[in-house]
């Protein structure tokens, strides 16, 4: 599924202050593409990752998603949309506790139209031996893995990803990361992730940079840029 | 600082604390509404017992003759006539009927030592008063025992001059020196009177009490003799050198041994579980019982809530405490605002509760009043009571409350900085998750979200099964007189009863020929006999099932169900049956739907035959049209009777609507509160499911599904509860009081309870789930976890 932003911003209004949350944001997304958006804090990540997602609206501007316009859809039209077409991970795993990890990829399941199977997606991220454990006896880089096979269980051709790697150290985040790759490469599926970490960066398509909530480079990643070049150049 | 911060986080769920405010001023409202409605009367109806020297027990005597009193009758008393019962022979021959009468205490003093007894007589009289019709039952007043207690005004000491009782008169605006006509004769009110073994106006075997529609009065002794209403009688006795427990066991269980009275003693009961006399012993210890139990039940459901809201908020702000103790506060001074708005909010509604209760037990002592003849004081405040009502429960929720928050500032600042993920090592939840098997993640949320927050789920069901048992117990009241009453006349066709003199008239039309005997002994019980045809036009019997019994009648004898249940009667069990000096083999063959009223049905023309040789006797006529007064000594009208019964209905259903509305009102209070804190507990679930794409139907069902499931489980499981309670109430009224109170739940009552459970349900969780749809999407990024 492409995405398409035309002219989006988002203005925050506190009394008489104004604050561009996104500034005229122009961007396209090509089906199946491996996307990394970098940013410092508070240059509209989090933001944009959510306008694009339709869990928040623009203020002004464009979002199309293939043909549907998501910045005229309504609540109910959103929740539908989402529900059949996106995935989504969070730095927090968010697991339901009273859950195990078979019945937390479930709750990702039981929305999907044409879902994939339980053990298929936790064999894909390395949890089958795993199934009946609960949260708690998980360890962090466990736990984003379960969150992960939630997400992509019910077959979404985008997958959002905020700062997924954000709690967890860096050997576990390498390990996440390299599912995360595996799945986009496996099922096709779009992949956002929104990270201020470069050196996620170097396994992307392509390299998005924002500051001060406007984009300010697109950059191609098909010679595989080192994390020094990513930040720096 | 830190007061203003606790204040801000509390202003936020202030829908919430004004509900548990409800709450709270509820309990100390119930205790102290109770407490000093029962002390209202509870003093001065101690003084007034011991004045009128109120009896200990009662003692029925049969209105039939022993063998050695028919000998009397014929030999010594020269009576020819066929005379059934002592109250005809009073009509004949005064000075027999009190040398028979005498005799008997006589006989009862004999055996049974340390006792005094003395005879109550009355007549009940039916008049209109103010186009309605009204029942006076005349008592004779008694000497030593019962004696009459006037409330206000004079005894009656000319004639025509009566004494009613005061709740009859406050109910017909009747006052000192007003007039009322019975039996065409004007009499005046010359005072207000009371008399100790009718604390209820309780004149029959139906549960007919009120003081709207009947009253217990008192005439000069003349006037009582001159009223034609038949005679009846009661025996009133004291006892020294006994106990209660004493006098139970040497005399109320064996007097039916002692072969000299237990001719003609029919029953003997202590006051304590004599309805008219000695009800108001167990209302008092019933009322304060049930003020204090009401009373914890929903302190406990405060205290419950408080700790569990306190609970919430202390941990939503777990980072901020850590903060204040790494700063170096001190546990009670961060305690500190938390306790002191607890208590901001628990002492005043508490006191507040007090006070209304106070107030309002004037009221309490009224309705008491309503039913009860009594007297009654003014109410005084007491120490005892405002320590019960309002110090004790602020101690419990103040130390409850103290100790759920050390439990949490007792945790260390590291601790508290590190957002907490709750672990699934709740055991019951991995039993239940287990039990529910391979079921959808979805409909398994539903129930493990509830066990996991275990004490919301504790609170939930305890108020839901106390708000359905209030709700069912009120059900099963309804109609309750049609069931006693109403059935029977809506069942039969006749609209007047005539007692004939000494020749009844030739019946016409559709009349029907009856027997009535107002007293007869089956084995050793006493009952009421009806011969009525086999074939009659106006009097069917009915059974259970509404199936026309009456033919069998030609195989045996039908009874009512309450002798049945009162009893322990069965279809087939045989029984003598002794009617005058005639005693002959009966069969039970039926039993009616009746559930007033200890009285058998008979064949009319086979106890004519038995009794007289001949199939043509009746003394007494069913008649669908108006009776003229020339041809019958004394003509009973349905239409009054029912009339009673309507009233005693209207009071029943406020009764019905006060139990049902603090049911649905405290049921809907607990959904609310529980429903919305498990929203805001849930909060990142909600915000998860969202943005995975699930709907708000589908959130709903999961996060509060199960309520509704369980809330209904718990209606359905209190029906076989209640229902076993209502039979073991059925079996204690007919066993303590031998009154049998028709309670029944129906189907389309659980019906309708589990419809008014969903309704309070969708209503109260109505605003909860507004909440729901303002839970942020992006709330599933943020930094805790559940």
């Amino acid at each position: 599924m492409g995405i398409k932003l035309e002219e989006v911003t988002k203005i925050y209004e506190s009394g008489e202050i104004k604050t561009y949350a996104c500034k005229n944001m122009n961007l396209e997304i090509k089906d199946g593409e491996f996307i990394v958006v970098l940013g410092p804090s508070g240059s509209g990540k989090s933001t944009m990752l959510n306008i694009i997602s339709g869990l928040d609206t623009p203020t002004s501007g464009k979002i199309s998603i293939d043909k549907d316009i998501i910045s005229d859809m309504n609540t109910k039209e959103l929740t539908k949309f989402r529900r059949n077409n996106l995935g989504f991970i969070f730095q927090q795993y968010n697991l339901l506790q009273t859950l195990n990890v078979a019945e937390n990829v479930e709750v990702g399941r039981e929305v999907g139209i044409d879902p994939f199977e339980i053990d298929e997606v936790l064999e894909q991220v390395g949890l089958l031996d795993q199934k009946h454990k609960y949260p708690y006896q998980l360890s962090g880089g466990e736990q984003q893995r379960v969150s992960i096979a939630r997400a992509v269980v019910k077959k979404p051709k985008i997958m959002f990803c905020d700062e997924p790697t954000g709690a967890l150290d860096e050997e576990t985040a390498k390990e996440v990361l390299s599912v995360l790759k595996k799945l986009n490469e496996v099922y096709k599926t779009t992949l956002i992730i929104i990270t201020h970490n470069p050196s996620i960066g170097m396994m992307a398509d392509r390299i998005i940079k924002l500051n001060s909530a406007e984009i300010v480079e697109v950059k191609e990643n098909k010679n595989r840029l080192s994390a020094y070049e990513i930040n720096w150049n | 600082m830190l007061y203003k911060n606790v204040f801000r986080t509390l202003k936020k769920q202030y829908i919430q604390l004004l509900l548990l405010g409800v709450i709270i001023t509820s309990s100390s409202f119930i205790y102290s509404t109770m407490d000093y409605g029962v002390s209202g009367i509870l003093n001065p109806t101690e003084e007034y017992f011991e004045i009128s020297n109120q009896e200990d027990f009662a003692v029925n005597l049969a209105d039939y003759f022993t063998e050695q009193e028919e000998l009397y009758l014929s030999e010594t008393c020269l009576i020819t006539e066929q005379v059934f019962t002592l109250s005809m022979l009073k009509q004949i021959d005064k000075s027999c009927y009190y040398n028979i009468l005498d005799n008997r205490l006589s006989l009862i003093t004999s055996q049974i030592d340390d006792i005094v007894l003395e005879v109550r007589e009355y007549k009940d009289i039916f008049y209109e008063l103010n186009g309605n019709t009204t029942k006076a039952r005349i008592l004779k007043d008694m000497s030593v025992i019962n004696k009459s207690f006037m409330v206000s005004g004079n005894k009656p000491i000319n004639s025509l001059e009566i004494a009613i009782s005061e709740a009859y008169a406050k109910n017909n605006n009747l006052k000192i020196n007003d007039e009322i006509i019975i039996n065409n004769e004007t009499y005046t009110i010359s005072g207000f009177v009371l008399f100790p073994d009718y604390s209820l106006a309780m004149f029959g075997d139906a549960f007919i009490f009120d003081n709207k529609s009947q009253t217990v009065a008192l005439v000069t002794d003349d006037d009582f003799e001159n009223f034609d209403e038949q005679i009846q009688f009661e025996v009133g006795g004291t006892y020294t050198n006994y106990t209660e427990e004493s006098f139970k066991t040497e005399v109320i269980d064996k007097y039916y041994n002692i072969e000299s009275i237990n001719t003609f003693v029919t029953n003997m009961i202590q006051t304590k579980n004599n309805m008219r006399s000695g009800a108001i012993y167990g209302e008092i210890e019933g009322g304060q019982v049930t003020g204090l139990g009401l009373s914890v039940l929903i302190i406990a459901i405060g205290i419950l809530i408080v700790a569990i809201m306190v609970s919430k908020i202390l941990e939503k702000q777990r980072g901020a405490i850590g903060i204040l103790k790494s700063l170096g506060y001190k546990n009670s001074e961060i305690a500190l605002p938390y306790v002191f708005y607890i208590s901001i909010l628990a002492l005043p509604t508490l006191i507040f509760g007090y006070f209304i209760g106070y107030w309002f037990s004037d009221t309490m002592k009224n309705l008491y009043l309503l039913f009860y003849l009594l007297p009654s004081q003014n109410i005084d405040q007491n120490l005892m009571t405002f320590f019960i009502s309002v110090i004790v429960p602020f101690a419990f929720l103040f130390f409850f409350s103290y100790l759920v928050i050390r439990k949490i500032l007792n945790q260390k600042p590291v601790d508290l900085l590190n957002p907490t993920v709750s672990s699934n090592k709740n055991k019951l939840t991995m039993v239940v998750s287990k039990l529910l098997g391979k079921k959808r993640v979805t409909k398994k949320l539903k129930h493990l979200l509830l066990y996991r927050s275990l004490m919301k789920f504790t609170v939930y069901l305890i108020g839901l099964f106390y708000a359905a048992f209030l709700i069912y117990f009120s059900f099963s009241m309804v109609n309750i007189f049609d069931r006693m009453l109403l059935d029977y006349y809506d069942n039969t066709n006749y609209n007047y009863v005539g007692f004939c003199e000494e020749v009844c008239p030739s019946t016409i039309g559709n009349q029907d020929k009856v027997i009535t005997i107002p007293s007869a002994l089956l084995n050793n019980s006493e009952v009421s006999v009806v011969g009525i045809d086999t074939v009659n036009f106006l009097h069917p019997l009915l059974d259970m099932k509404n199936d026309d019994i009456t033919t069998k009648l030609d195989d045996g004898i039908i009874i009512t169900k309450s002798l049945a249940l009162i009893k322990n009667i069965k279809v087939n069990d045989s029984f003598s049956l002794k009617i005058g000096q005639f005693t002959f083999d009966v069969t039970v063959k039926g039993i009616t739907k009746e559930y007033s009223g200890s009285k058998i049905y008979i064949n009319r023309e086979l106890l004519s035959t038995e009794l007289f040789g001949t199939d043509g006797y009746y003394n007494s006529v069913y008649s669908d049209i108006e009776l003229s007064d020339e041809d019958y000594a004394l003509i009973l009208s349905n239409d009054k009777i029912l009339e009673q019964s309507e009233e005693m209905q209207k009071i029943f259903g406020l009764m019905i609507g006060l139990l049902m509305y603090v049911s649905i009102l405290i049921g809907g209070i607990i959904i609310y509160i529980l429903t919305a804190l498990t929203i805001e507990d849930n909060f990142y679930n909600i915000s998860l499911f969202k943005v995975i794409g699930y709907n708000e139907n589908e959130i709903n069902k999961m996060i509060l599904g199960g309520y509704s499931l369980y809330g209904n489980i718990i209606f359905l499981i209190t029906v076989p509860i209640t229902f076993g309670m209502l039979k073991l109430m059925e079996v204690m009224m007919a066993r303590y009081y031998e009154l049998i109170l028709p309670l029944q739940i129906s189907w389309y009552h659980i019906i309708l309870a589990l419809v008014i459970n969903n309704v309070v349900f969708f209503i109260a969780a109505f605003s909860a789930k507004r909440k729901l749809k303002k839970v942020s999407l992006q709330e599933a990024m943020k930094m805790y976890q559940v």
